[in-house]
């Protein structure tokens, strides 16, 4: 379609270079912020002209934040999410598409209703599970039987406590179950006429024939997953297992201190950094991964 | 949900379903029992009450009589609302324009997703700093006149900052549904209208507009949702005021957590949570209607 | 076979010896904190200290970054019986810690570990803030503070001040001639009520809330909305709108301490355990100083309210880590480590063998020291009253917070002061009587 507007493409390139500016503006701000010295962060009015102390903003931050070990343990959070949605999803999915059970309706229904839990909401009694996951269990048991065990599970301060409670996947299940049912039926009679078991025909075929919705689905809940923030913060009471977006708020400028936003933005520029390179370079699996799944 | 060809098997979906099952049982379900218990009684602090206080409605009455309860439902609304219309309006030029396919309207297309991924607490410091009084981009406003522009000290500052960061964070989102919903127009209706003789707004206008109108409602009604009661609210306002000056950002989800850790008030909290939880009910209810409509529509 | 059996017994003692690690291991217990940046690495310092000096036990410590934090991180850690052994909780979580039931008190522990300590060495007014009605400490005292009044000597000597501010009317006056003399900012305040009210009230004689604040039931009621509090607030307001005062807050950009640090005010009131921050960061050779807050003319001035915060000893723990707790507070109770957490921080010794031995010392003689001891005469200024002797109200961390926003309101919005104050009042008794419906049935003892 070819149409001589030239007039109109030169609003529409203003418009988008004004959404540029929109866009880009605050991430050049944390940059230029990060680059400068105390003085000229505070400076009014603000050069938006980088300076020289760079690495010794960027230094400063990893040091006082501790972010060395934030950011693995960021890195092993996110990774460990990110898989473990992806075979939870896969594997719930199949359990509701492939097989016949009244059940499944049930089981269906129990995992969409966790939408409407967001974590903000059951906060307190998360944890209080998270420090005890037996406890249903025990009372479960005592109630029914009269035994009382002593088992116990306690997962504060430790990987499986920051992964495990932010892992159920809804929105990861529809996905999957959605991209089954696009799957034609005949695949299926095809693998069974050909004598495939069901464990068989999930390994061999669907699995490999997810492969671009894994993608999809792995940068979108690795970005979820490093972004994570209210869980992490509760959760952890031992630096060892604070991740990096709650090391970031230790620099914060606070009550009795210089307002040292040079530091502050340059340990967000940190932070912010691998969740925007997996946008960035994998742009086209995360919009597919976002568009699939709100679908 | 139903396929011709399925599987028999006894113990493969139960043994597939168990660790969702599972997870969903210990970390949602279980707690949720405790809010609604909570919610009915008073919870000590350090709990461990044993004989707990059934208190009935009181919580809830409780809530309901409180003037702050209602100011915070109110700029909850206020913050959603204008924080959805404000991104998704940005969005919606931004996403009429690239779909022009300009020259190079690639490349912008690339940057204009970025905000998304942007963790909610990493935008909330770095806007703090850029909105700050004393220092950052803005600050200048403030020698021309002292107190043109102070977050710290006038609530509808602190709520103008608040929202532009949930805002700016959500028009990467709102952008990528939006460039999906107008690729999907056929492009054998733009070009025959545009044949009618109808230019580029015109078009915009009466045909993409219209034809956008379920992305622009599955949005509206998400980006409300999430502002409502999402966590990305919960980490900007946690970042940027912490719900003031005087509670004038103390939207619902904030005031929530803080009533339950700060305040100590388990039971307060619970109840102010099942109100929320019942919210995103109608929430989620309407959006389930429209995605189900739309099916029909296709 | 003689030779056979002492090769046994040589084995048998060495097998011994190697299924009895706990000779070799050390218990190990966590102690939680609410104290940051130069305050926590001397409570780090402390901890090493303790570790250095025995070989029995180990004491990590952690900080949680602040009271409110501490205390809310340590309740969700005894929920889940994941809690430390001891934990630091601030003046005003006393009464949430006494109805809990969740700790040992601080006699018991050290009676049922065989220390001696003597209980009348503590100070009277900061050892009734956090005793029962007996008298006998719940909780260790450990950082304690009160309000001081900072002053700029310099400037009052530009603008030609001769002496400290006694009274409030001298704080008025000095205000108009450093603000003739110049200076933007004569006094910053900020929002805290611990000073402007607590305090205030205290000093004022005026009672915070009804049955003696507290002590004398949970059925207590806020009354600071009908007390001289109004009066300070509306002479602060007034001053403000004359430009005399300075709202001073961490979200405006600066809080007092680093506004008086920086030479943007002239006089504040803070802790006295911002007098060595303060010593550190201000300009060297600058002169500056710290009386006791003023009062109204006319006004018997009374003792200040003891502040900062006490260790409790949590429950949930095996027995061991509690022997281990308790060589850690007697630790700290010996006067040489008194003297020496006084001397790093500026937290005032808690005991009188305490202050009597840096006196002694000729520790206050010191320029870098002078005026710490006036905290200490002010708290002991007059015998701990039944108004003085601390604040006993429930979930008073959420009052405090009520009060902030009302002076937000007050200083910020459209509200007056008798509004302001009305509001956190009612929504402060509001937060009271939910508290004594949590805690029904039990009582203050």
């Amino acid at each position: 379609m070819i149409e001589r507007t030239p007039i109109l493409n030169m609003v529409t390139y203003f418009i988008m270079i004004v959404g540029l500016l929109l866009i880009l503006g605050p991430f050049w701000m944390i940059f230029t912020a990060s680059t400068q010295s105390l003085a000229q962060v505070n400076a009014v009015p603000f050069t938006l002209l980088p300076g020289a102390d760079f690495l010794h903003n960027l230094q400063a931050a990893w040091h006082r934040a501790n972010l060395g070990p934030a950011m693995l343990n960021s890195l092993i959070m996110a990774l460990l999410v990110m898989v473990g949605k992806i075979v939870l999803a896969s594997i719930s999915a199949f359990a509701i598409v492939y097989f016949k059970s009244p059940l499944r309706h049930v089981f269906f229904w129990l995992v969409f209703m966790t939408l409407m839990l967001p974590l903000e909401v059951r906060v307190v009694p998360t944890y209080n599970i998270a420090a005890d996951v037996f406890e249903p269990v025990r009372w479960l048991i005592q109630t029914l039987t009269g035994i009382e065990l002593s088992l116990q599970w306690n997962l504060l301060n430790s990987y499986s406590g920051l992964v495990l409670p932010v892992i159920a996947t809804a929105t990861g299940t529809f996905l999957y179950r959605q991209f089954y049912m696009t799957l034609p039926d005949e695949l299926t009679e095809a693998a069974k006429m050909d004598g495939a078991r069901p464990l068989r025909f999930f390994i061999d075929i669907l699995l490999p024939l997810s492969r671009t919705n894994m993608l999809a689905l792995a940068t979108i809940m690795f970005v979820y997953a490093w972004n994570q923030y209210l869980w992490p913060k509760l959760m952890t009471t031992e630096a060892d297992y604070q991740t990096a977006m709650v090391a970031m708020t230790t620099l914060v400028p606070n009550i009795n201190s210089l307002p040292e936003w040079n530091v502050s933005m340059a340990g967000a520029l940190i932070i912010m950094l691998p969740p925007l390179i997996i946008v960035a370079v994998l742009q086209r699996w995360f919009v597919r991964g976002l568009v699939s799944t709100e679908k | 949900m139903n396929k011709r060809a399925v599987f028999k098997s006894r113990w493969l979906p139960i043994l597939f379903a168990l660790p969702q099952l599972l997870l969903i049982f210990f970390f949602f379900y279980w707690p949720a029992t405790s809010v609604l218990t909570w919610a009915f009684s008073l919870e000590p602090a350090f709990g461990g009450a044993g004989d707990r206080l059934f208190v009935g409605w009181d919580n809830f009455r409780e809530v309901f009589a409180d003037r702050e309860y209602w100011q915070s439902v109110t700029l909850s609304l206020v913050f959603a609302f204008t924080a959805t219309a404000l991104s998704m309006f940005i969005a919606f030029v931004l996403a009429i324009c690239v779909d022009r396919q300009l020259k190079g309207s690639g490349l912008f297309r690339f940057f204009y997703i970025w905000p998304y991924a942007i963790a909610a607490p990493a935008v909330g410091l770095a806007f703090r700093f850029i909105f700050a009084p004393e220092s950052g981009l803005i600050a200048i406003v403030n020698t021309w006149s002292p107190d043109l522009w102070n977050p710290a000290k006038f609530g509808s500052h602190a709520m103008i900052l608040v929202i532009i960061c949930f805002a700016w964070k959500w028009i990467g989102y709102n952008f990528i549904f939006m460039t999906a919903g107008l690729q999907s127009i056929p492009r054998s209706l733009i070009e025959a209208s545009s044949m009618d003789g109808s230019g580029p707004v015109r078009r915009a206008i009466d045909l993409q507009i219209p034809l956008l109108a379920p992305t622009l409602f599955f949005l509206l009604v998400l980006n409300l949702t999430e502002s409502f009661v999402g966590p990305d609210t919960y980490g900007i306002v946690d970042l940027t005021t912490e719900g003031g000056p005087n509670g004038a950002t103390n939207v619902m989800v904030y005031r929530i957590v803080s009533e339950a850790f700060q305040g100590l008030n388990y039971s307060g909290a619970a109840s102010q949570s099942l109100i929320l939880i019942g919210l995103i009910m109608v929430f989620t209810f309407i959006q389930f209607r429209f995605v189900e409509r739309r099916v029909h529509y296709k | 076979m003689k030779h056979f059996g002492v090769k046994f017994a040589a084995m048998a003692l060495a097998l011994g010896l190697g299924a009895t690690p706990a000779l070799a291991e050390k218990v190990k217990f966590e102690f939680w904190h609410g104290l940051s940046g130069d305050l926590g690495e001397r409570v780090k310092e402390t901890c090493d200290k303790f570790n250095a000096s025995q070989s029995d036990y180990e004491i990590v410590c952690t900080s949680q970054n602040g009271y409110p934090e501490t205390i809310q991180n340590a309740i969700a850690a005894y929920r889940a019986k994941k809690n430390p052994a001891i934990v630091q909780v601030f003046d005003v979580g006393t009464l949430d810690l006494m109805l809990s039931g969740a700790y040992i008190p601080a006699k018991k522990l050290m009676d049922d570990n065989g220390y001696k300590i003597d209980w009348d060495n503590y100070f009277g007014g900061i050892a009734r803030y956090y005793a029962d009605s007996k008298g006998v400490l719940n909780s260790f005292p450990f950082n304690s503070s009160t309000a001081m009044f900072y002053y700029n000597i310099d400037a009052f000597t530009k603008a030609g001040i001769d002496g400290a501010p006694q009274t409030w009317e001298d704080v008025e006056a000095d205000a108009r001639k450093l603000k003739s003399a110049g200076f933007d900012c004569p006094f910053g305040f900020s929002f805290d009520s611990w000073a402007t009210v607590e305090q205030f009230s205290a000093i004022h004689n005026q009672p915070i809330a009804t049955k003696n604040n507290g002590y004398d039931g949970l059925d207590t009621e806020l009354v600071f909305n009908k007390t001289k509090v109004v009066d300070q607030l509306t002479f602060f307001k007034k001053m403000t709108d004359e430009g005399l005062f300075q709202v001073k807050t961490a979200q405006l950009g600066m809080d007092v301490v680093p506004a008086f640090a920086s030479q943007t005010c002239q006089m504040i009131q803070s802790s006295i355990a911002d007098h060595g921050t303060i010593g550190k960061t201000i300009k060297p050779g600058t002169k500056w100083t710290v009386t006791m807050l003023p009062v109204w003319k006319g006004t018997e001035r009374k003792n200040s309210l003891v502040g900062g915060a006490s260790l409790w000893v949590l429950k949930n723990r095996p027995e061991a880590e509690y022997k281990g707790a308790a060589a850690f507070l007697n630790f700290i109770a010996q006067p040489d480590m008194v003297e020496w957490w006084s001397t790093v921080t500026g937290y005032i010794p808690v005991t009188k063998t305490g202050f009597d031995a840096m006196k002694a010392n000729g520790f206050y003689e010191k320029p870098q020291f002078a005026g710490r001891e006036k905290a200490i005469e002010s708290l002991t200024y007059t015998p701990a009253g039944d108004l003085t002797r601390g604040i006993r109200v429930g979930g008073f961390p959420q009052i405090r917070k009520e009060i902030s926003n009302a002076m937000e309101g007050i200083f910020f919005g459209k509200m007056t002061v008798q509004a302001g104050l009305d509001q956190a009042v009612e929504r402060g008794n509001a937060i009271i009587r939910r508290f004594e419906k949590t805690y029904a049935g039990q009582t203050l003892n």
